[in-house]
């Protein structure tokens, strides 16, 4: 019993990253007023990038986690030219950019021979005699970097959020981008780089997903993970440690289930696999039972910007 | 600027769609030639016309299910999850062999009416009484449905007699009938459903109504208009169409319940409602064109081993040409602040 | 700035305008609602780019590509509606404008800088609430501080008195003075005379885009100076003597918002028919909330509405929604008209047919008649004098303020009520549509209708109004008959401040 709430322990951060590391790349852009539902998407671009540039450089991780981030950047572009150059509905755009990336990733995976090819992974990085200790060594001292760059990389996005000039301006973009613009921000800039930034991270969740988790490249493997993330940006309430810890919350469901089966509990396969989006909506339904006396949400989030209006 | 104007620009940024996804598929090793081929042939050919047709009444349904919610304000999103529990409900009539043979498909509709309404009342009611955004959670029912089916399909209603992950095949009293040997009766559902909505959206009360409520809903409580009452009913209304396109496309064209009956519908509703504007007779030509698109993907798929997916990249790429190009309807380009 | 051109398509906006300012000294800009004041102004301070023109600043030709460009050759604008970050903070907002590089020690280093602006000018300000909870007149001061930081030495201030009660204005428009005298120079954007002839050194006249004249505002009369701005001399409408007759609409102690902030509190008063009741008041002292409660869309706390029929029956109203109150013979007319009170998107027949459609007026649930509303809507339109509709069925959001106000009161005054409330009706309209709705709301009420003024613009309230409250701070605070002493009612209205 012991080894199993360990092991279910040792597992979560590994299935919380990429649920951590999606929310916060979308707390960036969304503090900076862009709602960005083609995570789901760009996660897919990450997930494929990785493998691709795994294999072709016959694995090197650090170059696949790279393609990641990058390949997600170069797409998320597409989204910011859509939204803040052209002026698209966010949600159109955001849902176009989904399933542009969900068939782009199946046809270069199937026509590149990608897909269904098990992959080596990342090391698991034991720091030494510390991952020997009883129950706290697998716990905390037996994973892979990037788990360990995890809390780091949240927390310096909260640092830059609350406390850098840079950060500052952003969220004067996200809140009131008439106000910012007079104050000489440029909010497409702005804009454009928040986008492309929380991509980046975006990409990462999704290339640690397929190159480190799942070890392999499936179509659609992300299976709603982008949408869950949405969704936990607004119950961390924009901020990135509360999403680090949403996201644990649900890496532990997801984790619950390979143990469950380990334990030899009988459960429905599927309705198993179901539960992350039951926790999701019972999640958005508690959230939104409790008193709240204003919106935290930044205060021109899904708007676009126009600097001449005349009806 | 004129009129006309508008819309040659998005069918100009259409085309311009197609024009990149041609050149993606020449990439994939599909020749411009042999893909104008495909498409002409797709409607050229008796065959694949009916084809055409017959993946219509899905698509038409589908899309007048995304309009009319989109119409209300409602980003219903969960089409393929309540065209899942369509599928489901149908066939729980048909495997309980539940009332006459004559009556059953009637029930069987019914059934996967009832079904698809209930699936969107969930999102529906959170989104009027806790403001639940229904993006997410229309979004998330459709992965819960869809590992329901898994359950059912793979576990009690197998097909007992080869093993295969769908359920037994329907009977022919459960099938819809084919008119004239070649018409699905799917289609004339999807005509009485595009007339209804047609009807709903632009002729009665509650259309007129719903016009205000989409501009500018605040206003529309300020005139006294009933908005909870009739965005719920519009909305019910629209999972009802999901759910009825669920029961179609077993009982009219696979004959069974299957594993991915749903796949690629989610999108192209929401895909034939924007590119149509939400306008019902529009939705049912774009549907028809949506479906050329399908009919086409198949064979790519059977003759030049692209994947399916492509269908679902190439209505992306459209989606996102017409709504870049409408920025340049509404705004005339002046290159200064 | 000479010979300005700007035009918003086939808007011309500014037409030749031109503008001379000294330093050291306040200069007014003077024109009514759409005379092309703050567009030549945002021309000046950088947000938009003029068709053709030219700005000198100490002789020296200047193009501002930006509002950052603007502000780093010393000219800031404090608008009127506040560029400020609700969430931030004084110190954070200023600093926005102002980057230090550094944010810890940026921060301090605004700070003082605040205080430093703020102590020379005779005020303080809070530097750690968000701005979002401070008072307008607060608000306004970090706006100005804010542009002083970032270096502005000629500074724009639109309509600053607009949302600011008599001694509040008064006290800023000292303030700006006292820049002024620092060698600053100001630039006062307003249409009331009453502050151009009491604060400023210079005024220049604007009308529909064009200035017509630079000069003394002390050397001239008011009504020449109105004439200048307004072009021919408007006759206010004549309040003749009347009779109100018996209580119409009876509120009492209507309450709303959370216990310990209330945003009204206690609010009663009743009204006659025939009668219009005006209640006076600065902006965001619960008025909006009034409006919305009377109208049926929000529910107050406690309290009760009660309208009192022509028959003597009683109708509580308080829990009725928006039907109910259309019902029972209930209008309103919103101040926030593109919010509120149409569809902007939709059809101008549309717009005025939504009134009657639940009546049935037009055709059954099932149906429709479309023939019907154009007819119905076309004859509204040329009654109510709308222009600009080339057809009935083209967007209403096409329309100019005062036209799209002239067809949304037309609206409600087709629904026959027995009592009307209108907010702020002559908001953002011409001297012209103003006059127009005044005259319209004077005959309903000589009509026996029962009128519910709620207006910030007290000169509107004074002339029309036969009985007028105070609203301050969520409370009904003073009721005075007309002709009501206007130094009584600015009391009255900061009394409870």
């Amino acid at each position: 019993m012991q080894d199993l709430l360990i092991t279910w322990i040792a597992s979560i951060p590994s299935l919380a990253l990429p649920y951590a590391l999606a929310s916060v790349g979308l707390i960036i852009s969304e503090r900076a007023g862009v709602l960005s539902l083609g995570a789901e998407g760009l996660m897919l671009v990450g997930a494929l990038a990785g493998v691709g540039a795994f294999i072709l450089t016959d694995g090197s991780g650090l170059v696949a986690m790279l393609a990641s981030m990058v390949s997600a950047g170069i797409v998320s572009l597409l989204f910011a030219g859509l939204v803040v150059a052209l002026r698209v509905n966010q949600v159109i755009a955001g849902l176009a950019i989904v399933f542009f990336c969900q068939g782009l990733t199946n046809l270069i995976g199937t026509l590149v021979s990608w897909q269904n090819q098990a992959v080596a992974g990342i090391p698991v990085l034991s720091l030494g005699p510390l991952a020997d200790l009883p129950i706290v060594g697998p716990v905390l001292f037996r994973h892979d970097i990037l788990v360990y760059l995890l809390v780091p990389i949240c927390w310096a996005v909260h640092y830059f959020l609350t406390s850098t000039d840079v950060g500052l301006r952003l969220r004067a973009v996200g809140e009131n981008p008439a106000a910012a613009d007079a104050a000489g921000i440029s909010v497409i800039g702005t804009r454009v780089a928040a986008i492309a930034a929380g991509a980046t991270l975006i990409g990462l969740a999704g290339g640690y997903l397929s190159v480190v988790s799942a070890k392999i490249w499936i179509a659609g493997m992300t299976s709603g993970r982008g949408w869950i993330a949405v969704a936990l940006v607004i119950f961390a309430r924009w901020k990135p440690m509360q999403a680090l810890a949403g996201a644990f919350l649900f890496g532990g469901i997801e984790a619950l289930i390979p143990q469950l089966n380990a334990a030899g509990v009988k459960l429905p396969q599927y309705y198993l696999v179901m539960t992350p989006y039951l926790a999701t909506l019972a999640v958005m339904i508690w959230q939104a039972l409790g008193t709240r006396p204003a919106s935290e949400a930044p205060a021109a989030l899904g708007q676009p910007y126009v600097r001449e209006e005349r009806t | 600027m004129p009129f006309w104007a508008g819309g040659l620009i998005s069918l100009s940024a259409v085309l311009l769609g197609l024009i990149i996804s041609a050149a993606i598929l020449a990439l994939a090793g599909v020749a411009p030639s042999s893909l104008l081929t495909e498409f002409v042939s797709a409607v050229a050919d008796p065959q694949s016309l009916r084809a055409v047709l017959n993946q219509s009444a899905p698509l038409i349904l589908v899309g007048i299910a995304a309009s009319i919610a989109f119409r209300a304000r409602f980003w219903n999103l969960g089409l393929e999850g309540q065209m899942i529990m369509g599928g489901i409900a149908a066939t729980a009539i048909s495997l309980g062999k539940v009332g006459s043979d004559d009556a059953r498909i009637g029930l069987m509709a019914l059934a996967a009416l009832v079904a698809g309404m209930a699936w969107v009342a969930i999102p529906l009611v959170l989104k009027v009484l806790l403001r639940i955004n229904e993006i997410i959670t229309t979004l998330l029912l459709n992965y819960v449905a869809q590992y329901a089916l898994y359950d059912l399909l793979f576990g009690a209603w197998k097909d007992p007699a080869d093993s295969f992950p769908h359920a037994a095949p329907f009977s022919a009293a459960e099938r819809l009938p084919v008119i004239a040997g070649w018409l699905q009766y799917g289609m004339v559902v999807a005509l009485v459903i595009v007339l209804l909505a047609f009807w709903l959206l632009q002729v009665s009360r509650a259309g007129f109504y719903l016009r205000f409520i989409h501009a500018n809903a605040v206003m529309a409580d300020h005139m006294g208009v009933q908005t909870v009452r009739i965005v719920g009913t519009v909305v019910l209304a629209s999972g009802a169409v999901a759910g009825l396109a669920g029961f179609v496309i077993p009982s009219g064209m696979e004959g069974r319940l299957t594993q991915g009956f749903f796949e690629g519908y989610g999108f192209s509703g929401v895909l034939i409602a924007f590119l149509a504007q939400s306008n019902p007779l529009a939705a049912g030509i774009v549907a028809v064109l949506v479906a050329t698109l399908f009919v086409v993907g198949q064979s790519l798929q059977i003759f030049y081993q692209i994947p399916f997916a492509m269908v679902q990249l190439i209505q992306a790429i459209i989606v996102m040409c017409v709504a870049g190009a409408d920025f340049f309807v509404r705004h005339r380009l002046i290159l200064q602040r | 700035m000479t010979g300005v051109r700007k035009s918003f398509g086939a808007f011309r906006a500014l037409d030749d305008a031109s503008l001379d300012v000294r330093w050291g000294e306040v200069h007014a800009i003077l024109g009514e609602n759409g005379a092309g004041k703050s567009t030549l102004m945002n021309v000046a301070a950088g947000l938009y780019s003029a068709d053709a023109g030219t700005l000198l600043i100490d002789g020296v030709a200047c193009v501002f590509s930006d509002p950052r460009d603007a502000i780093a050759h010393g000219v800031g604008m404090i608008h009127q509606h506040f560029k400020l970050v609700n969430r931030f903070n004084a110190v954070e907002n200023v600093m926005l404008a102002s980057p230090r590089g550094s944010y810890r020690r940026g921060l301090a280093e605004v700070g003082r800088d605040i205080k430093r602006h703020a102590d020379a000018l005779g005020f303080s300000i809070n530097l750690d609430q968000p701005v979002g909870l401070l008072s307008i007149a607060e608000q306004q001061r970090i706006e100005i501080v804010k542009a002083l930081v970032a270096g502005a030495r000629i500074l724009i201030l639109d309509e600053p008195t607009a949302v600011l009660a008599d001694d509040e204005a008064a006290k800023l428009l000292q303030t700006v003075n006292n820049l002024a005298r620092s060698g600053i120079a100001a630039v006062l954007v307003t249409h009331k005379l009453r502050d151009v002839q009491a604060f400023s050194d210079r005024v220049t006249v604007m009308r529909a885009g064009h200035t017509i004249a630079t000069l003394d505002p002390r050397a001239i009369s008011s009504d020449e100076l109105t004439t200048l701005a307004v072009g021919s001399k408007i006759v206010p409408p004549s309040r003749r003597g009347h009779t109100s007759g018996t209580d119409r609409l009876i509120v009492r102690g209507l309450s709303y918002g959370p216990q310990r902030r209330p945003r009204l509190h206690d609010v009663s008063f009743s009204v006659r028919s025939g009668e219009i009741y005006g209640i006076a008041g600065v902006g965001g002292n619960g008025q909006t909330e009034l409006t919305d409660i009377l109208g049926g869309v929000r529910k107050p706390v406690a309290g009760t509405i009660e309208l009192m029929q022509p028959s003597g029956a009683c109708v509580d109203l308080t829990s009725s929604g928006p039907r109910g109150r259309i019902d029972s013979g209930f209008a309103t007319v919103p101040a926030d008209r593109h919010g509120q009170a149409i569809a902007s998107s939709v059809s101008v027949a549309e717009n005025y047919a939504i009134a009657h459609v639940h009546k049935g007026r037009f055709g059954p649930w099932w149906f429709v008649n479309r023939a019907s509303i154009r007819d119905v809507a076309s004859s509204a339109v040329r009654e109510a004098d709308v222009q600009g509709v080339r057809s009935v069925f083209q967007r209403i959001g096409l329309l100019s303020g005062g036209n799209t106000q002239k067809l949304v009161t037309a609206r409600e005054f087709s629904r026959m009520p027995s009592t009307i409330i209108v907010h702020s009706p002559s908001r953002g309209l011409d001297v012209r549509a103003c006059a127009a709705i005044h005259h319209r709301l004077l005959a309903a009420r000589d009509n026996g209708v029962a009128v519910v003024l709620i207006s910030e613009d007290l000169d509107e309230v004074l002339s029309l109004s036969d009985r007028i409250g105070v609203m301050t701070a969520g409370k009904i605070v003073a009721e005075f008959d007309a002709p009501a002493d206007r130094q009584a009612i600015g009391r009255a209205m900061v009394g409870h401040a």
